[in-house]
């Protein structure tokens, strides 16, 4: 897919997303929860199976096109699966479990934050001192 | 994965140090937002909890003035202004929409959450402009 339509894309979901959320919370309609994220479960599903594509193609190649090391690519799995199960952990809050510890379902979002700043902070690191 | 650091630099308009600011913020705010809802910070009000979203913002509008100002002074006249406007735009609707947010929480104001996310919806169509514009 070329940039354009994977921003597109990404743009269309949440935007998609925004609206379905905004009519639940004002009470405009009574869907489960877990129907309100649809769209973001469709992204993840999507995002899974592209990292999953580009780990198959990088073990029967043995290389990647872009020189991504298959540790990196293991990292964004891990950060989709944190994505998943604070999403989840949400739906279950709001829709099942009210009294479910904000700690964690707030888990996976903070170790899914930590590693986008470990991310950041890398690359800003290797800008400084190249 | 699906978008490179790159790729996300060129489409937000931001710096990798922005982003990297910006995530910070975020998620010592959240961290704030959920000692607060469990009753840890109990003295606390929700103002203290947005403190290091405006300070994102304020540093970022900060940086932003600064770019623009290098930009000028180097006479690239158009992209500076169109780089300005438009970061300056986001950062203006993002802060208001984080300023309903606290006003929400504190029950300031009869607001509904459609009223309260709409400066998000105006950086979507941004966001959507810039993707179109950049690739």
């Amino acid at each position: 897919m070329a940039v354009l339509h994977r921003a597109l894309f990404t743009w269309f979901i949440a935007l998609l997303f925004l609206i379905l959320l905004v009519l639940r919370l004002d009470g405009k309609a009574q869907w489960n929860w877990f129907i309100i994220f649809i769209p973001l479960w469709l992204f993840d599903v999507i995002l899974l199976a592209y990292i999953g594509f580009n780990m198959l193609i990088h073990c029967k190649n043995g290389y990647d096109r872009n020189e991504m090391t298959m540790l990196r690519k293991v990292c964004f799995l891990v950060a989709t699966i944190f994505k998943l199960v604070f999403e989840i952990l949400v739906c279950v809050r709001f829709q099942y479990k009210q009294t479910l510890s904000l700690y964690i379902v707030a888990g996976p979002a903070w170790a899914l934050l930590l590693m986008a700043i470990g991310e950041t902070s890398r690359s800003l690191f290797n800008l400084l001192f190249p | 994965m699906f978008f490179t650091l790159n790729e996300i630099v060129r489409w937000f308009g931001m710096t990798v140090f922005e982003m990297c600011l910006s995530l910070v913020a975020w998620f010592t705010f959240s961290v704030l937002a959920v000692l607060k809802h469990e009753n840890v910070l109990v003295t606390a009000s929700w103002w203290t909890v947005f403190i290091p979203l405006f300070v994102c913002d304020g540093l970022n509008t900060y940086f932003c003035v600064i770019v623009f100002i290098r930009m000028y002074r180097e006479a690239q006249y158009r992209v500076a202004t169109f780089r300005f406007f438009s970061s300056i735009i986001c950062l203006i609707c993002m802060f208001v929409f984080k300023l309903l947010f606290c006003q929400k929480l504190n029950n300031k104001m009869g607001l509904s959450y459609s009223e309260m996310v709409s400066p998000l919806f105006i950086v979507l169509q941004i966001m959507m402009v810039k993707a179109c514009q950049v690739y």
